[in-house]
């Protein structure tokens, strides 16, 4: 995908890394529950929705991106069992707040939609509006391509069913 | 003659030198009252005082670049005030515009540059761009160098002004990411000074990247208008993440029937499934990315053909027709 502005870089790796990725975490999942829990429903689904998201933050580049390292840490946070973060140490992305006092020409419309941006992409508390934008595309990027990849999982686990 | 007073009921020591060591000043008043004359301490004190005071000050007051004005001002007060002093005008003058500059570096807000650049700025006459406290009109009609840092990422931006900057604005404006400097032309008609340029700049690093964006999101292109643009954006996203869930669901439903022992997968089937094509594509993506280190490429190759492949011996048609899906 050739992507129009070489200065800011949103490459993605191919469907295969995540379906790698995808499936090796499936499998960890499989190993860690051999007995299929007869509870809750939703707890597997859980699971495999923090499987899913886990692996795409790890094909998406691993540390090398924002979002992908905030949604492994968080991962990293709840359960120490399954995700393996190496904590190390980043450069500290800090916020300009000593610009604030041009706030008003920072096109609140702008800014409204960072704020509900930021609730949505992982780690995007700490980040400019700028860098927000960068973060974004290629979070949107990695997403569409882990659905493309659970969708044909589903589709070839259906047809193989029937 | 109040600051003599002051100075005294402060220190509690008027007259001999030695008594003002104890004090906490500073290296260069030190060397100053020391090679003072000890019967000229109490008026030329307040000389000194008076002097580096408001020179200090305005300097620190002073946002106009051309240090010319700050010179002439040292210049007409320093022969006047410090005449007992003699010699020692330009050590003083010299030391106190650098701790004047410190200080007014210190004070600035986008604090990029470093001290000793803005002293050496200074006295040579290029000009420091210290941000505005007080508009003066001078400014717009120097020629200004400013380096500011960049928080974030590191970068350095460097801006031009232009000398009498309503005639001669271009009206291309012009912004490359690529370089460390990031080149900002006024645009006809629009204020030249620091603070509407370091906003221009963002806000078109802001469009540049929501061009992108738009070109991501599907049917984003039509839309006239950032706001709507925007919400597109974060329903794209919205909707996105709910797929996710609804994909991990159905996976859940799918899942208990299904064995996804791919070791054993690989080891029965090793060599079953090598086809040209699509393996080798596959296989040069896969060696191109960093691994994580637990896994070897080969079993990721297989993994592809597997998908569909969970129950032992399907057919080999399944394989062919994930190949095509994918």
């Amino acid at each position: 995908m050739a992507s129009a502005d070489k200065l800011i870089n949103t490459d993605v790796p191919e469907k295969d890394v995540f379906a790698f990725h995808f499936l090796q975490s499936l499998s960890n999942l499989r190993k860690q529950n051999p007995f299929d829990t007869p509870d809750q429903k939703n707890y597997r689904v859980r699971k495999i929705k923090k499987a899913a998201y886990v692996s795409m933050a790890r094909a998406a580049g691993g540390s090398s991106r924002l979002w992908s390292r905030a949604l492994l840490r968080r991962a990293a946070k709840d359960d120490n069992k399954i995700v393996r973060f190496s904590r190390r140490k980043r450069k500290v992305t800090w916020k300009i707040s000593s610009k604030r006092r041009r706030s008003n020409q920072r096109a609140p419309v702008v800014e409204e939609a960072a704020e509900r941006l930021r609730n949505l992409v992982p780690g995007g508390g700490g980040m400019e509006t700028s860098k927000l934008m960068e973060e974004t595309a290629h979070y949107i990027k990695c997403l569409s391509m882990q659905v493309k990849v659970m969708q044909c999982l589903v589709d070839g686990l259906h047809y193989n069913k029937n | 003659m109040d600051l003599t007073q002051g100075f005294g009921a402060r220190s509690g020591v008027v007259g001999p030198v030695t008594g003002l060591e104890s004090l906490n000043f500073s290296d260069e008043f030190r060397h100053l009252v020391a090679t003072m004359p000890p019967e000229n301490t109490g008026g030329s004190f307040t000389a000194l005082l008076e002097m580096p005071v408001t020179q200090a000050m305005e300097l620190l007051h002073f946002t106009d670049s051309s240090s010319s004005q700050a010179r002439t001002v040292t210049g007409d007060i320093a022969p006047t005030t410090l005449h007992p002093f003699g010699a020692l005008t330009f050590p003083s003058n010299s030391l106190l515009l650098d701790r004047a500059a410190r200080f007014s570096v210190i004070a600035t807000e986008q604090n990029g540059n470093i001290s000793g650049e803005t002293a050496n700025s200074l006295q040579s006459n290029s000009g420091a761009n210290l941000d505005r406290v007080k508009a003066e009109p001078a400014e717009t009609d120097s020629m200004v160098e400013n380096q500011n840092q960049n928080y974030s990422s590191g970068k350095r931006k460097e801006r031009e002004k232009k000398v009498k900057s309503s005639t001669k604005k271009t009206k291309s404006s012009v912004e490359s990411d690529k370089l460390p400097y990031v080149h900002v032309r006024a645009r006809r008609g629009q204020a030249t000074d620091n603070h509407s340029l370091a906003e221009r700049a963002r806000r078109e690093k802001i469009n540049a990247r929501m061009k992108l964006l738009q070109e991501l999101v599907p049917g984003c292109d039509k839309i006239q208008g950032t706001a709507l643009v925007l919400d597109e954006i974060i329903n794209h996203v919205q909707s996105l993440q709910r797929q996710v869930e609804m994909l991990s669901m159905r996976l859940a439903a799918v899942n208990p029937r299904v064995d996804f022992n791919l070791d054993s997968i690989l080891a029965s089937e090793n060599g079953s499934l090598m086809d040209g094509s699509f393996n080798g594509e596959s296989y040069h993506q896969l060696q191109q990315w960093p691994f994580d280190g637990y896994h070897q490429p080969e079993w990721g190759r297989e993994e592809d053909h597997h998908q569909a492949n969970f129950s032992m011996g399907s057919a080999t048609l399944h394989p062919n027709q994930v190949k095509m899906e994918l």
